[in-house]
This record gives structure tokens, C-alpha cells and sequence, in this order.
């Protein structure tokens, strides 16, 4: 415990009542990334980007011994520690950054491989702007700004914020701008360069690679078992390029007639098996749309399929297909091929469509919320504003849908299969939420980076093509907010269960961060395949290896691991709410971080420290009875037992 | 009659009730008789009344009587549903009980055509109703069918229940009749007891000493507590002493006071260390002379500051909402969380909620008081709140006001006293505000459940820094429509006095005896709740006033907190709480070195004192003992779930909600609690030296938190008992009209028209 002092003093000090404690940080300092804590004096500096942003604000973290070094290194004008293999590409002075809460700023911006970094002494305290390289979505030169003399650029952001700076106008016409030089490290891979992620070299205690192993995934589930086994069928990803190596089939059907299943379903994306009920034996499978078409092909091979992943649960003689779209959509895939299980052909089968919309729909709607939450709320309309980008509708939707899968498995007893289309999108995000309500593993910081490995990254969630690394074509119709609005939609979870969860929103957050960040190499590329044809694992450093190594920052306190406790959301606009911890994140005007957590965790110090000191005056008065055992026969040490820990 | 198969839930279309998690912590059910209160009586009965349960079946309803006393609407079932446990149960009222005070409106159904009919006093009724709805002002909507029960003595129940709930005159309310008898009862234990002021430790502030405290506590050397007002000469509305500044006599006030509303001359609330005053206004009666009278006040109260600062007076009328957009604003809210139906709700919820204004209100409420907050604190100037009649929203603001400056009012026993300060005291009137008597309807407005919605959205934001819980808030607000306590049930002190003298005298109370033992304010929680209920008022949380003063012993932490605070005039805590004055007034403002690294290119040309002041306050951790500004964003003004939606079940998230951080919480604290009287019992021999948990906590042996951590003879609470209506129950207390009945209407509920078309509308034929 890193805090000490007498009893008076624990947890009541309001300076430190949002200053978690740093300790086990200090030997990361340098792999705080792109939260560019490195670099963040405590006091003297302020900004309107990550470092104020008060809820995960990095200055609130930092140790006061190192706040005062940070302080007194800034008033000697250094730059940012940069990170391991992080280079200075260009730098320029006299740039006006408009900051859009706080007015112009004049400063100094700075371009590495990695990062933007822009410092302004302007104004007291200072301000600084941080910000990685992979969050720039497009930047664009836009006219003159204030003066004819002056250029304007204009950085378009993927975490839901917009820069401006402008630079008066170059005499020198062969030197670059700044920003062209931000254009060219914003976009490596358009510009045949690499990305961060494979030069960044800094060392972890852990190595996050290892988090997920299917093979012990699969075995904590209880499988193999009598009706699921594991195939190798897909090791060289020969029958489905977009799914792992490792898979979970019924016992019942080899691996010849597995590949006469992948015919008829898109993409060959069978269905697998994700997550198995202890007790019951129902199962959550998921796989891509199969090929109907418009002639209603059927396939013997697939309704037989079906069929045994039914039989595979003795509780109950009914399947339910979730459809994850709308049935106007699943019926127009007809014309491409696809489609949906027609209740004929799969007898015993139910088949339920959710109405969740596809990746343009919520592309739209999320730039529809930026539009309403950035800069500024205004002053009026709020509920109706953020009611017209759909955005919580959607994310009830699909919440609605993982309740509804949670609930068939577990209250129905029912084994259900999950489809969309292609099923890496939607299907991804129902099958994840619908575990993380069924299994409580799942909601620890450890299982939630299992959840993530197995359901988004080796089922081939595209990450690559939808959040585009790298990849000035911003217009790209493949780009969409899926994983953003999952981790939404767990957020919201932890809203309502806030004991539920081994994690906090600031894990969330940064998950979120380096969705972005390009500095791990977690979110990369777009399947198992390409990963390990990259060598991602060997190449990079996973986001894991970050994380677990200061599990402490990342940790709920208030978390109660209740067993076998299932969690059933009210999934209703009364309690969805917009995550204002990240989508308003840069306004300063921002909630402060957890207070609730903050002060639990004093609560755990102090009592920490009262128990010690009751503990030491009871082998005190032991001492002394023992020494005049006949004196004090009924001294209070009998009546003082432990209080019982449950933390 | 009804179907074997039950009908499918309409109102969650993803899982069914989460009735079976309600149940499983609960007690073996008992018989249940009704129960009377000292002075109560039965005026009518019925008997196989059928309560309904859920909205959309008649599955789990219940069978019993109903009955109509002079206090309350009873149900008695025959054959009880287990009791939950971990829940909040009410000395005087069963779980199935309302009191008449609490009705909203009672509305019969005619059988045949599902006309409604709202019933009044002395109305009649030309059909035999087959169902009796209670629309009740804690929100609750319950509901009855009599399709068992004799068609006669239904009829009969439903007017006397009417009836009963429009009382003709004050007196007539059943608390009189019940505090007369409990008065001589227990009149013994009274005198033994010896507690002044039957033990309530709130002040009252109808006697100058309990003035005088506050004018010491706070600092106000410059200002007197005047007797001017005894018998209420100069106003019928003002409390009998009043604080006014030292520079005025009492016959200047005397003379002053004609030119204002009622004679209500400028009542001080309140002062800043810094030496401003928060003072409260009414408009005047003669505008002519008013300037010059004004201008000598306002002199006054300039003299009365120690740099002689110009007074700021803010117009509350021009600014926020009149009483009549706050209760229409609350009618709708109601509407949407509790009437309109769930699910065909959820389409337009958030536009339905931002329509209503409610929320809008709240954030004006709250803005307006931080706009104060700053002319006090950032400005160093004193502010005169003016309102018509100086008795509506002037309470809301002033005490918002107090609650964000001084960390005293957010206390259990501050929070009460400034209630009683402002509120009750200052004469706001609750009896016609509250519409107890259901007279008229033009004066009902809820500006006390308005202003609890604000210290909640405060407690939200902030949830250390008060020492109570929202459910104490939610509690305190329920206790308005129960008729037993002085506190919500007068329009001002003068009525209260008057009225309370004529009852000792009817009563045979010796005149003499203090109002607050014969008719106990909402104060005295013991009438309510059991002590170990009433520690869920505690929120285990709190960062306290004890804990405060520690930090002032470290002088590092101190130090740090005056630099993170040294660009405001935020006045540290030391000042304030040692009640010692002046060194730290000295205003710590931004150094002029900033000016100098400031360039030519001022980048914030047009932000005003006044933001900048927020910005500051905002880049810096809160002080929990300080200054305390809520978040006005509309995105940090939130809808208060417990109080608006507890009884909706489909709404409840079990097993969830904040109250399992509340648990979680409880229970550590309660292991604190534990070591420190530990600590304690090994250091009997020097008491002095060890910290008392809590000044205002219970006597020693009895456990301040409701969730206790486990122990050897005591195993903890599971969990699983909570959901997020915690510690309400909100099984049977929100049905909304059902469509048991003809098949059409049956029919209509599929094609989900028929609910929607329900509202609180007089559809009276």
C-alpha cells in the first residue's frame, strides 16, 4: 500500500482525493505513449487535449516527485520524451493552433515518426497538444485563414475531435510545410513507409502476445467434450482465410463435410462454436450468411449442420438463428448470392433477424454525434440533437440483441446461432456482448482481452479496413465505428452492473486510444492470417503487454467477483447514456474522473492502515498478558478478532 | 375470467419481469392485519378487491381489502406476498398503503366503455366502478378492480376515498388529530427525556439564538439578529427574527418595510468569509419611493462589507421559469416516466424528456445559483436576490447558493438546517405549493421537489462531498405528502404559530409548550423510520468535516491546495472552518509574470471574468470542503432515475444500479467504522486522542451503515437482493391502466394504441 501516515490523515486529503497513486508506474513512465504523460508536467502545463481532459488526465496521475522534475525539465524548453525508435521529422515555430474551447494559441509544432506534438507558452500554465499520428483521419490545407498571409490546415481526427493550425505563409517555396510533412508520417502505409507499431521498441515485464491461447480458452470452457471438438481443419486457412486456425465443430461432422458447409456459407465462415454454457450445454455459434440466393439454394450438408449443433444440447429441441440485420436487408443479400435460413429447410429451427443496421448506417450516425458533441454542446436541444444521430438507438439495438442471445442460452436453455452477412461485424459484436452478460471470466481485465483476441480479432473483425491504418483514403467506404460502439455498449454495462467489472472506463478508454494509436500492434491488419504473415506478434509490442503491466490504472475497485452471476441489462434510452468519459472527452469543461473509485480506494487505505495499527496494539496487549498472564485474565484481546477482508 | 395462459409481457419485449430476482431475498410471509394509528378511523371498507400488480396480466395480483380511513388508504391481502427484505419500510404506512395527503387525483373506471371518471369531494358517481386508480404525488399510480367485490360498497369505497382526500380546512388533515393524541400518550417520556426540542438537533431558526449561530458561524460581525418582526407586525410572512446589517435600527427597518410585498424587508442568508452577504428580496409596493428605500438598504448592506463593496442585485423573476412553467414542466416529466406507456415510450424518450423542460429547468436553477456563486466568491460582492415575493424561487437559489459555498449545508444536519432556513422560514408556502388541500390548483408548484433535484444533480457530480444519500433526497421529498410534520404543511412560521396555538388550546397542550415537541418537524425521522433505516441516509462516501480539519494539520497537502487554488479567491478551508476571519481573504490573483510571457497575440480576447473564474475552478481538483460548482453542460444534467423512475419495474435493472456501489461501499466503511472503535476500546484510558468517526453520528454501539461488512455472527447481504430501485419496492406500485376486459380492448393493446391514449387528463364525463 503505497499510502501511509497516521490514521487522521488517510483518505481525507481533497488535493489527493484525484491522484491515484503512480507507484507502480513510475518504471513506465516512458511507455505511457501516446497519453503523452511523458511529457506532461503536472501543473505547469494545461491543454484542451488529453493532458486536461480531465477524466484520464495524465497530470492528475503523475507522481508529485516526478511532477516536480517534469516541471522544472519544461521550463528548460525540452521537448517530449520521445519514445524508443521515435525520430523528430520537422519542426516549426510560430504556429497558431485554434484552440477550439480556449481561443488562438501561438507555439512551437514538432513532427516525429509517431506523434504531433504542438507546445504553447502563450498563456499560464502553458498548453500542450499531443497527439499520435495514427488518430489523424485526413488533413487538409484549407485557404487563408485570418491574413492573406497566413495557410491554414485543417486535422480531421478519428477519436471525435478536429485541430486547426495555421502557419504564416512560406517565403521559401521549395522549404515544406510542417503539415505536408505530418501528411506524409500521418499516412505511412500510403506512402510506402511503416507504421509505428513495427519500429517501436520499448520492453514490457509481460509479454501480451501470450494472453490469448485457444486451446486453453477452449479447454476452460470444458471442451473438447462429447458433442464439440477441436479441427485443424483450418490451420493453413485453407477452408476459411478470415477465421482462425484453431476451431470448434460437433463431434458428429468431419472435416470433409465441414468444407462442403463452407461452400454454401459466405466467405466460408461456418459456424463455430464461441461460447458453451457449463451447466446446460447450450451453445452461441456464429458464422456468415448462408448462400441462398435468389433461387433458394439449399444445402443438405449446412441444415444437417445445424441440426447437430442443435442435438448437441440435450435441453432443448429448438435452435434460434439470430439474423443481426433487418429482414428488409437480409432479404436484399438474396440478390448478391446470400440471404437467410428459410424456416422450411431447417425444421426446428427459429429464425429472428434484429434489426441492426449496417456499417454505413453507423458511420453516419457516429459523424452525426460528432457534429452534436464537438466542440461545443449547445446550450439547447441536447436530447433532441443527440436523439437525431440514432446513435444510443443503435447502440440499444444491438444491446437488445446480445440480451436476447444471453437470455435464449441462459434462461431458454437454447442453443443459438448468430449471423449478418459476413459475420465479422455485427455477428462480432453480439456473440462478445452476449458473452460478456453469460460469463463472468469475460468481464476481468484478463478474460476481456481473451474476449477480444478470440471474438473480434482471430474471427477476422477487419480492423485494418475499418478503422484504416495508415491510409489517407478517408473516404473509404470500408471504415466503420463497429469496435468503437461495442466498447460503447460495454461501457454501458458497466454503467449499470458498476460492480460487475474487473475494469474501469479509463481501460476502455485506452483500448479505444490505441485502436488508434498505431504504436501496438494488437489492432492491426484484418485477419489471423495476415497477422501472422505480418508477424505481428513478433514484430510489434501487443496493447496487452502495456496493459497488464500496470493492471493497477486499469483496475475497478469496486469490483465483486460474484460467480456464475449472469447480467441482464434494462436495455432502454431510461438508462443508456451517452458516454460523455470518451466522446466528450476533450471538452475542459469535463466530469472529473471517478470520483467514486478515487475515494473507494482511500477507504481501502485507511482501513488497510487501521488495521494494522489495531493489529499491532493487540500483539502489544498479547505481549503484555503473556508477560502477566495472571493480572488481565479478561483483557480486551479476547473480544478483538480480525474484521474479515472482502475486497 | 382470466386466461390460464398468461399474457405476454408488452412492456419489456426482450426478457420477461425480473420478479423472480426481486424474490429471492425474502421473509416467510406473515398475516397481515390492518393497522391503525392512535386517532384513526375506518370510514369505509370493501372486501375481494383485487390490487393489480403488473400492467399487463393478472398474474401475482392480489386479493384483500380496502379500506378508507381518516389517514389512509390501506390494502390488506389476504394471502401476502413475501416481504422483501433490504427494503425501506415506513413506521406509519404498510407497503400497501397511501396516505390520503399523497393522492393525486382518484379516478373510477366505469366497466362497460372504460370511461374514467375523476372523483372529487362530495361527487358522485352514477356507475358502479370496476376499477379505482390512485394517482399519487410520490408518483405511484395504483390501481384496483373491484370485479369481485359488491358493486354497493365499491361505489362507497371510491367516494370516501374521495372524499377523504379533499380535506375542507387545514385542520381537518389527520396529523392534528394523531400529534394531539401522541403528544398527551407520550407527553411522559417527553418531560423524562428532557432532550430539548424533542431531541431534533436541526435549529429550527424561530429564536434569535439559533440566528445568532449562524451569524457567528458564518463570520457576519456586521450584521444583528432584529426582533422587529415578533408577532409578525411588520410581516405576515417573514419569521420572527430576521437578520439585518448592523448599520440599521430597528425602527429604520419598521419604516423600510412598507415599501416592500408584505412588508418583507431584505432577509440576510448568509455570508461569505470574504465578508459578502447573500441577502434575499422582495419587490416593492410602491415603486415610487421604492428607489430611495432600496438605496438605503443597499447602503447598508454596503457598510456592512468589509471592503464596502457595491451590492449586485440579480432579478430572479426575469431569469428562470415562474411557478406555473416548473409545474407544468413536472406534470409532463411525470407523464413521461411513469404514464406513458414503456416500451412506445422509448422511440421519442430523449426529445419526450428534453420537451418536457424539466432538465432544462434544473440546469437553469443550477446556473443561475453558480452565476451567484461567482459574484460572492470570484467578485467578492455582495448579492441581493430579488423576486416578487421573495418566496418561491428565492428559496431554490439561495439555498443552491449556500450548498455550493459552504461544505456546512452539506452535512445532514446542515442540509436540514438550511431547509429550515430558507424554506420553511423564510415562508415559502408549502400548503398551497403542495396543494394539500386540493383547492387550487393554479398555486400547486414543485419548487421543493425542484430544488431536490438540483442537490441531487450536485451529489451526482460530487458524490463525497454531501453526506447524504439520494436516497435520503427521495425520502425527504415523499415525506411532503405525509400531513404529520410542520415542516411542509404551512404557507409561513406566522401560520404555523396560529395554527399551532389553536390546536394546543383544542388539544389541551399547555400553551407554552415548544411547536416542535407537539407537532415534530420532518426533522425528527424517528416518527418515520427505524434507526437502522435511517442509516440509509448515510452515505458512507462522505468526505466530512473531520476529515477536513486533518488535512489542515499537513502542511504539504496544504500547501499544494493553495497553489492549485492560488489563481481564484477561493478561501481556503482553514479560514472557514475555524471561524476565523481575514488572513486568507487576502486574494491570491494571477501574478504579472503571466502578462509578460503573454505575447502581442492575446489568445482569449472574449472570455469574461466570470468564465474564466469557471475555467479555473474546473482545471483544478475539487475541494470537497470548498467552494463546489456543479457541471452545467446539458450533457451533465441528468434525469434523477430514482426519484422518477423507481416504480417502474421495467425500468429496474436487477441486481445492478448504483446501489451496488452503495453496498460495496457500506460495507467497507462499516469495517472502518469497526477498527476505529477498536482502536478506540484499546485506547479507553486517553479518549482524547483518538477520532470520532462522525460528530453527528449515532451513539456508540449502533452501526451507521445499512450494509454491514461480514463477521462471524453476521453474514453479509448478498447483492442479489438490489436492483436500481433500491430501497423502494417497485413491484405493484406503478400500474398503469391495464386492458383486462372486453376483447377489444385487448385487441387494441396488440396494435399498442390503446395505452398511449391514457394520460392525466380530466376525462371526466
Amino acid at each position: 500500500m503505497e499510502k501511509s501516515g497516521s490514521i487522521d490523515s488517510l483518505g481525507s486529503k481533497p488535493s489527493s482525493s484525484r491522484q491515484p497513486s503512480v507507484d507502480s508506474l513510475s518504471s513506465t513512465s516512458t511507455s505511457r505513449s501516446d497519453r503523452s504523460a511523458q511529457a506532461k508536467p503536472p501543473s505547469a502545463l494545461s491543454s484542451d487535449s488529453v493532458s486536461t481532459s480531465t477524466e484520464f488526465s495524465p497530470e492528475l496521475r503523475v507522481k508529485p516527485k516526478a511532477a516536480a522534475k517534469k516541471a522544472h525539465r519544461d521550463s528548460d524548453k525540452e521537448e517530449p520524451q520521445l519514445l524508443p525508435n521515435e525520430t523528430v521529422q520537422d519542426m516549426a515555430h510560430d504556429i497558431t493552433y485554434f484552440c477550439p474551447f480556449t481561443g488562438a494559441l501561438r507555439g512551437t509544432v514538432m513532427v516525429t515518426n509517431y506523434r504531433l506534438f504542438f507546445k504553447s507558452m502563450d498563456r499560464e500554465p502553458g498548453f500542450m497538444l499531443d497527439l499520435p499520428l495514427g488518430v489523424v483521419s485526413r488533413v487538409e490545407k484549407i485557404g487563408n485563414a485570418s491574413s492573406r498571409n497566413d495557410v491554414s490546415y485543417g486535422v480531421v481526427c478519428k477519436d471525435m475531435r478536429n485541430l486547426r493550425f495555421a502557419h504564416k505563409h512560406l517565403e521559401d517555396t521549395l522549404k515544406k510545410s510542417v503539415f505536408e510533412v505530418l501528411m506524409k508520417f500521418a499516412f505511412p502505409v500510403s506512402n510506402g513507409l511503416q507504421i509505428f507499431a513495427f519500429e517501436y521498441g520499448q520492453v514490457f515485464p509481460e509479454n501480451g502476445w501470450k494472453v490469448y491461447d485457444p486451446i486453453s480458452e477452449y479447454k476452460r470452457q470444458g471442451i473438447p467434450n462429447e458433442s464439440w471438438r477441436i479441427t485443424k481443419v483450418n490451420d493453413q486457412f485453407e477452408l476459411c482465410d478470415t477465421y482462425p486456425s484453431t476451431l470448434v465443430v460437433p463431434v458428429n461432422i468431419p472435416d470433409e463435410e465441414l468444407k462442403r458447409v463452407a461452400a454454401f456459407r459466405a466467405k466460408g465462415r461456418i459456424p463455430v462454436l464461441s461460447w458453451i454454457h457449463p451447466e446446460s450445454q447450450a451453445t452461441v455459434t456464429r458464422c456468415s450468411q448462408p448462400m441462398v440466393g435468389v433461387n433458394g439454394k439449399r444445402s443438405k450438408e449446412d441444415e444437417k449442420y445445424l441440426q447437430t449443433i442443435m442435438d448437441a444440447n440435450a435441453q432443448s429441441h429448438k435452435l434460434f438463428i439470430f439474423d443481426a440485420r433487418p429482414s428488409v436487408n437480409a432479404a436484399a443479400n438474396k440478390m448478391k448470392g446470400g440471404g437467410f435460413e428459410s424456416e422450411d429447410a431447417y425444421q426446428n429451427a427459429e429464425l429472428v433477424f434484429l434489426d441492426i443496421h449496417n456499417i454505413h448506417v453507423m458511420r453516419e450516425s457516429l459523424r452525426k454525434l460528432k457534429d452534436v458533441v464537438y466542440p461545443n454542446i449547445e446550450d439547447s436541444h441536447w436530447l433532441s440533437n443527440l436523439e437525431s444521430t440514432h446513435w444510443l438507438e443503435h447502440i440499444k439495438l444491438i444491446l437488445a440483441g446480445a440480451l436476447r442471445i444471453a437470455d435464449k442460452v441462459e434462461s431458454g436453455k437454447t442453443s443459438v446461432v448468430v449471423h449478418c452477412s459476413d459475420g465479422w461485424d455485427r455477428t462480432t459484436q453480439l456473440t462478445a456482448l452476449s458473452m460478456l452478460m453469460l460469463d463472468g471470466y469475460y468481464r476481468t481485465i484478463r478474460g476481456f482481452e481473451v474476449l477480444l483476441e478470440k471474438e473480434w480479432l482471430s474471427f477476422g473483425h477487419r480492423f485494418q479496413l475499418r478503422i484504416g491504418h495508415g491510409d489517407k483514403n478517408h473516404t473509404d467506404a470500408d471504415r466503420s465505428p463497429v469496435f468503437i460502439q461495442f466498447i460503447d455498449c460495454v461501457w454501458q454495462l458497466t454503467r449499470q452492473f458498476p460492480a460487475a467489472f474487473e475494469f474501469n472506463e479509463y481501460f476502455l478508454v485506452t483500448i479505444l486510444d490505441h485502436l488508434y494509436s498505431c504504436l501496438f500492434g494488437t489492432f492491426l491488419c484484418n485477419s489471423e492470417q495476415q497477422r501472422l504473415k505480418e508477424e505481428i506478434p513478433k514484430r510489434t509490442i501487443s496493447l496487452w503487454s502495456y496493459i497488464n503491466s500496470q493492471l493497477e490504472e486499469f483496475t475497478n475497485p469496486m469490483y465483486v467477483n460474484y460467480s456464475n452471476q449472469v447480467l441482464f441489462p434494462v436495455v432502454s434510452l431510461r438508462h443508456l447514456e451517452l458516454w460523455v468519459g470518451y466522446y466528450i472527452r476533450w471538452n475542459p469543461r469535463m466530469k472529473p474522473q471517478e470520483p467514486i473509485h478515487q475515494r473507494y480506494k482511500e477507504l481501502l487505505a485507511k482501513r488497510a492502515e487501521l488495521q494494522r495499527r489495531v493489529d499491532e496494539l493487540q500483539r502489544e496487549v498479547t505481549n503484555r498478558s503473556v508477560s502477566s498472564s495472571s493480572e488481565r485474565a479478561g483483557s480486551p484481546t479476547r473480544s478483538i478478532t480480525p474484521v474479515q477482508t472482502m475486497v | 375470467m382470466f386466461s390460464a395462459k398468461p399474457m405476454k409481457p408488452t412492456f419489456r419485449s426482450y426478457l420477461p419481469p425480473p420478479q423472480t430476482d426481486l424474490k429471492s431475498n425474502i421473509e416467510p410471509p406473515v398475516k397481515l392485519e390492518p393497522k391503525f394509528l392512535p386517532g384513526e378511523i375506518v370510514v369505509n371498507e370493501a372486501n375481494f378487491v383485487r390490487k393489480c400488480i403488473s400492467t399487463d396480466s393478472s398474474q401475482g395480483d392480489l386479493w384483500g381489502r380496502l379500506i378508507c380511513t381518516n389517514f389512509k388508504v390501506s390494502f390488506i391481502p389476504q394471502d401476502p406476498p413475501p416481504k422483501q427484505k433490504s427494503q425501506l419500510s415506513h413506521l406509519l404506512l404498510g407497503q400497501h398503503d397511501i396516505s390520503l395527503t399523497c393522492l393525486e387525483q382518484v379516478v373510477t373506471v366505469n366497466d362497460t366503455r372504460g370511461k374514467r371518471k375523476v372523483l372529487g369531494s362530495n361527487k358522485k358517481l352514477k356507475f358502479n366502478p370496476a376499477e379505482l386508480i390512485l394517482y399519487c404525488k410520490d408518483l405511484r399510480v395504483i390501481r384496483f378492480c373491484f370485479d369481485e367485490a359488491g358493486p354497493e360498497s365499491a361505489k362507497k369505497v371510491c367516494l370516501a376515498i374521495a372524499h377523504y382526500s379533499h380535506p375542507a380546512d387545514l385542520n381537518l388533515l389527520f396529523g392534528f388529530e394523531y400529534q394531539g393524541l401522541r403528544y398527551h400518550h407520550y407527553k411522559g417520556d417527553l418531560v423524562n427525556g428532557s432532550t430539548p426540542r424533542g431531541g431534533i438537533q436541526t435549529p429550527i431558526f424561530d429564536c434569535p439564538s439559533d440566528w445568532d449561530r449562524e451569524i457567528k458561524r458564518t463570520g457576519a460581525s456586521e450584521w444583528r439578529v432584529c426582533s422587529i418582526n415578533q408577532k409578525y407586525i411588520i410581516s405576515e410572512s417573514l419569521p420572527e427574527y430576521i437578520v439585518v446589517p448592523v448599520s440599521l435600527t430597528d425602527q429604520d427597518v419598521k419604516s423600510y418595510s412598507l415599501s416592500f410585498n408584505d412588508g418583507r424587508v431584505p432577509l440576510w442568508c448568509w455570508n461569505h468569509r470574504n465578508g459578502s452577504a447573500l441577502v434575499r428580496m422582495a419587490g416593492s409596493t410602491e415603486p415610487l419611493n421604492q428607489r430611495k428605500t432600496e438605496q438605503k438598504i443597499f447602503t447598508a448592506i454596503t457598510k456592512s462589507h468589509p471592503q464596502r463593496r457595491e451590492v449586485t442585485v440579480s432579478d430572479l423573476d426575469k431569469a428562470l421559469p415562474n411557478i406555473q412553467d416548473i409545474q407544468s414542466a413536472f406534470v409532463k416529466a411525470r407523464q413521461i416516466c411513469t404514464l406513458d406507456p414503456f416500451e412506445e415510450s422509448e422511440e421519442r424518450w430523449l426529445s419526450s424528456i428534453e420537451n418536457s423542460r424539466w432538465l432544462e429547468y434544473v440546469r437553469m436553477f443550477l446556473k443561475f445559483s453558480a452565476e451567484v456563486v461567482y459574484s460572492l466568491d470570484g467578485k467578492n460582492v455582495s448579492v441581493i436576490l430579488l423576486e416578487e415575493e421573495d418566496r418561491d424561487l428565492n428559496c431554490v437559489v439561495s439555498s443552491l447558493v449556500q450548498l455550493m459555498l459552504d461544505p456546512h449545508f452539506r452535512s445532514l444536519n446542515g442540509f436540514q438546517s438550511l431547509v429550515q432556513k430558507e424554506w420553511v422560514m423564510a415562508g415559502h408556502r408549502f400548503l398551497d405549493r403542495c396543494n394539500h388541500l386540493k383547492k387550487n390548483e393554479n398555486k400547486e408548484s414543485p419548487l421543493f421537489t425542484l430544488f431536490l433535484d438540483c442537490v441531487w444533480q450536485m451529489t451526482n457530480q460530487y458524490p463525497a462531498a454531501f453526506e447524504f444519500t439520494e436516497a435520503y433526497l427521495t425520502v425527504l421529498s415523499d415525506s411532503m405528502w405525509i400531513p404529520f410534520f410542520s415542516t411542509f404543511l404551512f404557507n409561513s412560521s406566522k401560520q404555523c404559530s396560529q395554527v399551532l396555538q389553536d390546536f394546543a388550546k383544542n388539544k389541551a397542550i399547555p400553551p407554552t409548550e415548544d411547536h416542535t415537541v407537539i407537532f415534530p418537524p420532518v426533522w425528527k425521522w424517528s416518527q418515520q423510520f427505524s434507526s437502522r433505516d435511517q442509516t440509509l441516509f448515510n452515505n458512507p462516501m462522505y468526505v466530512g468535516k473531520g476529515a477536513a480539519c486533518v488535512q489542515n494539520g499537513e502542511v504539504k497537502s496544504f500547501q499544494r491546495s493553495k497553489k492549485a487554488f492560488s489563481s481564484t479567491v477561493r478561501i481556503s478551508s482553514t479560514s472557514q472552518r475555524n471561524g476565523l476571519k481575514g488572513e486568507e481573504d487576502t486574494l491570491q490573483r494571477r501574478g504579472s509574470l503571466i502578462s509578460g510571457l503573454r505575447g502581442d497575440f492575446s489568445p482569449v480576447k472574449d472570455e469574461s471574468p466570470a468564465e474564466r473564474f469557471f475555467r479555473d475552478w474546473f482545471s483544478h481538483p475539487a475541494d470537497l470542503q470548498g467552494v463546489l460548482i456543479p457541471l452545467v453542460l446539458p450533457s451533465h444534467v441528468v434525469l434523477w432515475k430514482l426519484f422518477f423512475l423507481r416504480w417502474v419495474l421495467e425500468a429496474c435493472i436487477p441486481k445492478g444500479g448504483p446501489a451496488t456501489v452503495y453496498h460495496k461501499v457500506s460495507q467497507l466503511v462499516d469495517e472502518i467504522d469497526t477498527l476505529q472503535s477498536k482502536l478506540r476500546q484499546y485506547k479507553g484510558a486517553s479518549p482524547h486522542s483518538t477520532p470520532v468517526p462522525s460528530p453527528s453520528g449515532p451513539p456508540p454501539g449502533q452501526r451507521r451503515m445499512y450494509f454491514k461488512a461480514s463477521s462471524a455472527d453476521e453474514p453479509p447481504t448478498s447483492p442479489n437482493v438490489l436492483n436500481s430501485s433500491f430501497p423502494f419496492n417497485p413491484v405493484g406500485n406503478l400500474c398503469r391502466r391495464g386492458v383486462q376486459g372486453t376483447p377489444i380492448s385487448k385487441f387494441l393493446n396488440g396494435a399498442k394504441t390503446w395505452l398511449s391514449t391514457e394520460t392525466l387528463a380530466n376525462d371526466t364525463f
